[in-house]
């Protein structure tokens, strides 16, 4: 296994039998066959030099740049980074040295070099109201920066939940007419990474994907990898047994609490949001929401801002074992008439959780 | 709400069925060995190592349990630390490696049975033998 890339991660301490393990996980993880592994690390630590790189655009638009933090500042930067030494960024205003004029002349000059190539990676929603007043760079609106670059691209990864959906700027009132990248590039694929923030690994492993394979990974009809986001959070999770055996935290104190029961009752919306944090975690694999007591907010679903509360539990019967058994034995034939029946017991559940969430934690 | 945007509680809640719990056996270990057992014999035939993804398939701890048993432990146990420990223990069954790579913080973050005389990742790269023998000469030119 030889070529700039290895050698550049060797001189950071990063050695091989390193870097095959790393591999081996990332295929892992991608739910790919274990041979794709060895073909990652073979095609990676052959990654051209500086010059002949994959050329990246990556524009921030209406965003908090914690999408960029999560991808820049995770565990082992050394190996999730290293989607920085087998890319060529050309142009990432948070993270290039250059200003003003020269930044917008790297951007131009990698957009004519790299016509039709290039890829690029959009964090943040475009505002649309006010001809897109609310969101200017170099005295353009996102909206004509966003027409103006996706052109040349080869595919758009849109980053983070409002990239891909319209993001907290599209919450409820939505004052800025925020949208996703799919609502305005209606002619180039587009991979959708959602979260606030998305997991590192996952843009890592898209982009392994990308430069092995020469294609993207299979999408979800989200637009979301399915080998990160093919599951539920709840599908996932460790205190799962509790809540298949009815046992729920009532408060964020209480016994059921400190017994680590399931945080259903206190607003978890694991059950309905597809993403990989429950088996991949948080820092460096340390915990991720779940393991430290707060219910999953749902930040990789569209419109969970807007949900009707972090702390309000999901409207679902009461005793839910019951009802999956129910289901699980009805079946698809009887999909219609079930379906029918579960409004029927939502409506009566959304009504009685109603004194059993933290109302004050809303206000 | 925006009146285009599903309220949360308008999704059905997806429950997966029963069945998969921690402790009970899935059935789908069993398969694995005569699946082994066919890697083994193209090793023997073609030298071609191959491995079986063990987070990849519907298996529960209570079946790793079973099949680790079944395969026993084997003459040879390896411990690899790069980025955290791996362990490549190789089983009852010479040529079966299990093989489980943890993260720094002690979590498993892949597990695999592979089949090879040797698994890749044992093997000293060909390049750092290069590098540790350059090393080794200018410890020598120091001391002369
Ligand atoms: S509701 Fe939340 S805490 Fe409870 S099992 Fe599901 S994901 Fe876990």
């Amino acid at each position: 296994m030889h070529g700039p890339l290895i050698e550049t991660l060797a001189r950071q301490g990063v050695t091989r039998r390193t870097f095959m393990k790393y591999c081996a996980t990332l295929a892992s993880m991608m739910a790919l066959p274990p041979a794709a592994g060895r073909a990652m690390a073979e095609a990676m630590a052959a990654a051209p030099s500086a010059s002949k790189r994959p050329s990246v655009i990556w524009l921030p638009f209406q965003e908090c740049t914690g999408c960029t933090e999560s991808i820049t500042r995770s565990h082992s930067p050394t190996l999730e980074g290293l989607i920085f030494d087998v890319i060529s960024l050309d142009y990432q205003e948070t993270l290039m040295a250059a200003a003003g004029h020269q930044a917008e002349e790297a951007l131009h000059a990698a957009m004519k070099a790299n016509e039709g190539k290039y890829l690029l990676i959009v964090d943040g929603s475009i505002p649309l109201a006010l001809d897109g007043a609310y969101s200017c760079i170099g005295g353009k609106s996102n909206l004509e920066t966003l027409k103006e670059v996706a052109k040349g691209a080869a595919a758009i990864v849109a980053m983070g939940s409002c990239a891909a959906y319209g993001g907290l700027p599209r919450a409820n009132p939505n004052p800025t007419g925020a949208v996703s990248v799919a609502d305005v590039i209606k002619d180039k694929p587009i991979i959708n990474i959602p979260g606030c923030p998305p997991i590192p690994v996952v843009m890592t492993g898209v982009l392994a994907h990308f430069l092995t394979f020469g294609s993207l990974p299979e999408l979800d009809k989200l637009g979301r990898p399915k080998a990160f986001y093919g599951e539920t959070i709840h599908d996932r999770c460790y205190r799962r047994p509790f809540y298949d055996q009815g046992k729920f935290a009532k408060t964020f104190d209480d016994e059921g609490a400190r017994n680590g029961w399931c945080l259903f009752e206190l607003g978890c919306k694991g059950p309905i949001t597809h993403n990989a944090c429950a088996t991949v975690k948080w820092n460096g694999g340390t915990s991720w929401p779940v393991e430290s007591g707060h219910g999953c907010l749902g930040c990789s679903e569209p419109d969970f801002w807007d949900g009707g509360g972090f702390y309000k539990a999901l409207s679902m019967p009461a005793n839910p074992l019951k009802m999956a058994a129910g289901a699980a034995v009805a079946g698809l034939a009887a999909g219609a008439a079930v379906s029918i029946v579960n409004r029927g017991k939502k409506s009566s559940a959304r009504a009685a959780h109603e004194t059993t969430t933290l109302a004050d934690l809303e206000k | 709400m925006p009146h285009n945007a599903t309220p949360l509680h308008a999704i059905p809640v997806v429950t997966v069925s029963a069945g998969l719990r921690a402790g009970e056996l899935s059935g789908n270990a069993p398969t694995l060995l005569r699946e082994i057992a066919e890697m083994l014999r193209r090793l023997l035939a073609t030298d071609a190592g191959s491995a079986i993804d063990l987070q990849a398939l519907p298996l529960t701890p209570a079946d790793l349990i079973w099949l680790r048993a079944r395969l026993g432990e084997g003459e040879v146990a390896v411990t690899l630390n790069a980025d955290g420990d791996s362990s490549l223990n190789e089983t009852a069954c010479p040529g079966v490696w299990w093989v489980t790579h943890r993260n720094p913080q002690g979590a498993v973050v892949s597990e695999f049975i592979e089949v090879a005389y040797v698994p890749d990742v044992v093997r000293a790269p060909r390049e750092d033998v290069v590098i540790g023998l350059e090393s080794l000469e200018s410890l020598s030119a120091e001391l002369s």
